[in-house]
């Protein structure tokens, strides 16, 4: 574990917080509608399809698609100077919604929308585990 | 059947556009607001409606009626919250249902509010953006990589939008970029890259400046200053709030109710003069294009390789844009005032008698579109798009 992360970390709300206590175990947990079963994400009180708010958290594959990826080749701020360039990407998951991550472990010219990722995990605070992704071992 | 002539745009008003004024964001707005009462001819006393971000009456933080009726010392009818198309588009409705007569839409922002690069306000701490480094720009590239991916759009077509925009700017002597260029293609690609695919050039600018437009009903616009612009009609889509959820390309699902908005303004796209795109990025453009239904969706790129130029059939913010003329924080009314503008032939270049509204359509001079009578304004390609029709009188 990193003595310290000089970059922005999240923070966590009573919404939230089981999200990343999920991380904390290497899944990605999910809003699961209690009446209609969509998953949904960033967390919501109310399901997007039926407006229902009974839900569980629900782990989940941790796997899915680059829906969309960009190279930043500068810095969000300057705690990201000495990562760039790195990927910023949406990762369409297999349970449905969109995910805002990095993209690590890929050589940029083999960076490709529709390519196969899954999530891994890094231990950035004693509270916060982070989850950027990196492509699978599966063939494409 | 064409749309009535009920709603007009009366008085609009930019303040000079530019990095560090040294002025604050409310003495631009109140020199936007008593220029655009002055362009219509009316006084503060005339205003019982208006719509913006954050009018700092009252107490200096709030926006209710009773505030700004306070701070105007004049009875407000309608307050509401945006700028640009949408509100104009708020305006036009209060006014057909005579809720209100005469509606300000005023704006004034400074870099105070930014760190000078990147609109501050754009990037806020996000539980799940901030922390993967994510920029404006990256979140609007990431919307613009979909679109390559899905429709083949290149970066050779989001250079050329930028170099159009940059070129009209350049001979712009009120724009930020005067004189900058002129630009080709290949400058805007080898330009520094910002977040792959959008390199610098690509990117709106980070400025000062204020804006104010007035819109009343045609009753009272035949006591103003200027010929009105009809406000025609207009359409608006919503589908997710930018920089918190990740961007789609959904705006673009907006067409359908953007042909209406040709279909109730009774005019055809082959009738449209000008548009006046909202570039916060070069993709902006072509993206807009395709969801006010100037052509097909997936085609933008291809479509603006030669249809945007000043000669061309649908030249594109003659202005410079927010891109080349100036992107002071908010420039949603700025699209919307370069179109009553090129509809009054006031239009500063470099043409030599263009004070006296004469132009060569010498294009390395002159920026003015040839008789225009019909405009498209759009407002932001974010998580959501907007568009309005507007008739010369």
């Amino acid at each position: 574990m990193p003595i310290e992360w000089a970059k922005p970390l999240p923070h966590p709300t009573a919404l939230s917080q089981p999200f990343w206590d999920g991380t904390k175990q290497r899944e990605i947990w999910l809003q699961r509608c209690g009446a209609c079963e969509a998953y949904r994400f960033p967390p919501l009180v109310l399901c997007r399809n039926c407006l229902s708010e009974d839900h569980q958290w629900v782990p989940t594959s941790g796997t899915g698609t680059i829906y969309s990826y960009v190279i930043q080749h500068r810095p969000a701020t300057p705690a990201f100077i000495d990562d760039l360039p790195y990927v910023v990407a949406i990762v369409e998951l297999d349970e449905g919604p969109l995910m805002l991550t990095n993209i690590v472990g890929c050589p940029f010219e083999d960076l490709d929308v529709g390519m196969r990722v899954m999530a891994t995990y890094v231990d950035a605070s004693p509270e916060i585990t982070l989850y950027p992704f990196t492509p699978t071992a599966e063939p494409r | 059947m064409p749309a009535p002539r009920d709603v007009a745009i009366v008085g609009v008003h930019a303040t000079k556009q530019g990095r560090n004024l040294g002025r604050s964001a409310l003495s631009l707005m109140l020199e936007a607001f008593n220029g655009a009462l002055d362009d219509a001819g009316m006084t503060k006393n005339d205003v019982d409606g208006m719509v913006a971000f954050d009018f700092p009456a009252g107490t200096g933080a709030g926006t209710s009626l009773g505030e700004i009726a306070f701070q105007l010392d004049t009875p407000m009818r309608f307050i509401s919250q945006f700028s640009g198309v949408p509100a104009l588009l708020y305006a036009a409705a209060m006014i057909r249902d005579h809720v209100a007569d005469v509606i300000a839409i005023p704006f004034g922002g400074t870099q105070e509010e930014t760190d000078g690069a990147t609109a501050a306000y754009t990037r806020p701490g996000y539980e799940f953006t901030e922390w993967t480094g994510s920029t404006t720009p990256a979140q609007m590239a990431l919307q613009t990589r979909r679109h390559m991916a899905v429709y083949g759009t290149t970066r050779e077509h989001l250079a050329h939008c930028a170099m159009v925009l940059r070129n009209n700017a350049h001979i712009n002597p009120e724009a930020v970029m005067f004189g900058r260029g002129p630009y080709t293609a290949q400058d805007v690609l080898d330009s520094r890259m910002i977040a792959d695919p959008y390199t610098l050039l690509m990117c709106a600018l980070v400025n000062d400046g204020g804006s104010c437009i007035i819109v009343t009903s045609a009753d009272r616009a035949k006591d103003c200053k200027h010929l009105p612009v009809w406000v025609l009609s207009g359409g608006i889509g919503c589908y997710y709030t930018s920089y918190y959820f990740p961007p789609t390309l959904q705006p673009l699902e907006t067409r359908g109710r953007m042909l209406d908005a040709f279909t109730r303004a009774g005019v055809t796209h082959d009738d449209i003069d000008f548009v006046t795109t909202y570039d916060h990025f070069a993709s902006g453009v072509l993206m807009e294009y395709e969801a006010a239904g100037f052509c097909e969706v997936g085609e933008g790129g291809p479509f603006c390789m030669d249809h945007i130029g000043l000669d061309q059939r649908f030249p594109v913010s003659p202005d410079g844009g927010n891109i080349g003329y100036s992107h002071c924080i908010n420039p949603y009314n700025l699209r919307i005032i370069e179109a009553v503008r090129q509809f009054r032939n006031d239009t500063p270049d470099l043409c030599p008698n263009a004070h006296l509204g004469e132009h060569t359509y010498d294009r390395t001079i002159c920026r003015k579109v040839r008789d225009p009578k019909l405009a498209v304004a759009c407002g932001p390609f974010t998580g959501a798009f907007s568009m309005s029709i507007l008739a010369k009188a």
